[in-house]
């Protein structure tokens, strides 16, 4: 009787699931990303505050750290934590900057393929910009509220890091709302998004650490 | 024949104290009271021990997240991010085993990996086999044998907490572990300081 409700229940949320969450037409697809590249074409600066969830397999509850994120057109972000502590990173002209409550440290990216690849995908990955049908295999969804992205990494390089990234955008205003990285452990880092505002006055100084 | 005894002992008392380790110098060796020390720090299996962690490795500075959590009686996973969440290492650890869940190719190097190994095992023992007791003024220390190695746990008089671990050789400190603790279960702030590499290891708790 408790399998049997436990099956009706997981049938159940499957099919909310599968109600939840469509495949999207081509056609569909076409307007989502003609939408989205638009926005990221006009987007001259992004502001934003996010919550970081880090879900592991054998913790009782999400590591949650928050901050904000400055993103200025066409390669300038930063992005800063400041709960639970203080900790701070700066790209800007290929070079990551941290700020490691005022312990500084630079990287260079352009020395590093790796890097850049994963400062296109941050940079990418707030702006909207990542339909790289090079880089990923890229399958569309939708839901009530959202579009969904979801991309596969090609290169064995960034394979081993990222098993899968997953975009939501919101319909109205067509920018990133919630990323989610899965590791090729099945381990995941969800970043939600939450008073974003965009084209307001970003001085260059703010890309300083 | 007795100025020769005198130099003989002079001399002899001279090497042995070179040789030596200085942590219990000059300290009496005591027959131990108890069998073994239960470590409590990272004790509570509900408890998910999140920190901040800062290595200073030959100068060069990395920042992380150092994970701890107790699964079950015996066995802990001992896990590291960078800030933005991604996996560096996933180790399985008990008292006595060790194993690597994952580690990123870029660390998966012999000596890091041991040099992880004996830092993480010292820090999640939870049984250490008491050989000897030494006491001085502010801790009662215990001598306990581990591999080749010893290691002096360091217990307040006053509060009865573990106050430093230090792990050594016969003549040579080899890395210590100093915990300032909030209560019998949570040390706030852990710092493992190696003496033989130039590696620092700070965590600050932070859920």
């Amino acid at each position: 009787m408790k399998n049997s409700a436990f099956y009706v229940l997981f049938l159940f949320s499957a099919m909310v699931t599968f109600a939840q969450e469509q495949k999207m037409s081509a056609a569909e697809i076409t307007t989502f990303k003609n939408a989205v590249n638009a926005t990221a074409k006009s987007t001259k600066t992004l502001t934003t505050d996010f919550v970081q969830y880090k879900h592991m397999d054998f913790l009782s509850k999400d590591i949650e750290t928050s901050g904000k994120m400055v993103f200025k057109a066409p390669g300038m972000l930063l992005w800063q934590y400041t709960k639970p502590y203080q900790y701070s990173v700066v790209f800007k002209n290929n070079k990551i900057v941290i700020n490691d409550a005022g312990k500084k440290s630079e990287m260079n990216v352009g020395n590093s393929k790796m890097f850049a690849k994963l400062n296109k995908l941050i940079v990418g990955s707030v702006s909207g910009d990542m339909f790289d049908e090079n880089e990923f295999t890229i399958s569309y969804f939708k839901t009530a509220e959202h579009n969904i992205t979801k991309l596969v990494p090609k290169d064995a390089a960034l394979k081993k890091y990222i098993k899968q990234m997953e975009l939501n955008f919101d319909k109205k205003g067509n920018t990133v709302a919630q990323v989610k990285m899965t590791e090729p452990s099945n381990d995941y880092t969800t970043i939600v998004f939450k008073n974003k505002a965009t084209n307001a006055q970003v001085p260059d100084s703010v890309f300083t650490n | 024949m007795r100025r020769f005894l005198i130099l003989y002992l002079l001399t002899s008392s001279a090497l042995f104290s070179s040789c030596a380790v200085k942590t219990v110098k000059g300290l009496e060796a005591k027959t131990p009271k108890v069998t073994a020390y239960p470590v409590t720090y990272f004790s509570n299996l509900e408890t998910d021990y999140v920190y901040k962690a800062h290595i200073a490795i030959y100068g060069k500075d990395f920042g992380g997240i150092f994970i701890a959590k107790k699964v079950n009686d015996t066995l802990y996973r001992a896990a590291f991010t960078t800030e933005f969440g991604n996996k560096l290492f996933d180790f399985e650890i008990t008292d006595d085993s060790f194993k690597v869940n994952y580690i990123l190719e870029e660390l998966d190097r012999k000596i890091i990996v041991n040099t992880l190994k004996r830092d993480f095992m010292l820090l999640l023992k939870t049984k250490h086999n008491v050989a000897q007791q030494y006491e001085d003024d502010k801790d009662i220390i215990y001598k306990c044998s581990d591999g080749g190695r010893y290691n002096y746990l360091f217990v307040n008089k006053d509060n009865g907490r573990l106050s430093k671990i230090v792990n050594a050789t016969k003549s040579k400190e080899k890395i210590v572990v100093n915990f300032n603790e909030e209560n019998n279960i949570l040390a706030k702030n852990i710092v493992i300081d190696h003496k033989n590499i130039k590696l620092k290891i700070t965590l600050n708790y932070i859920q």
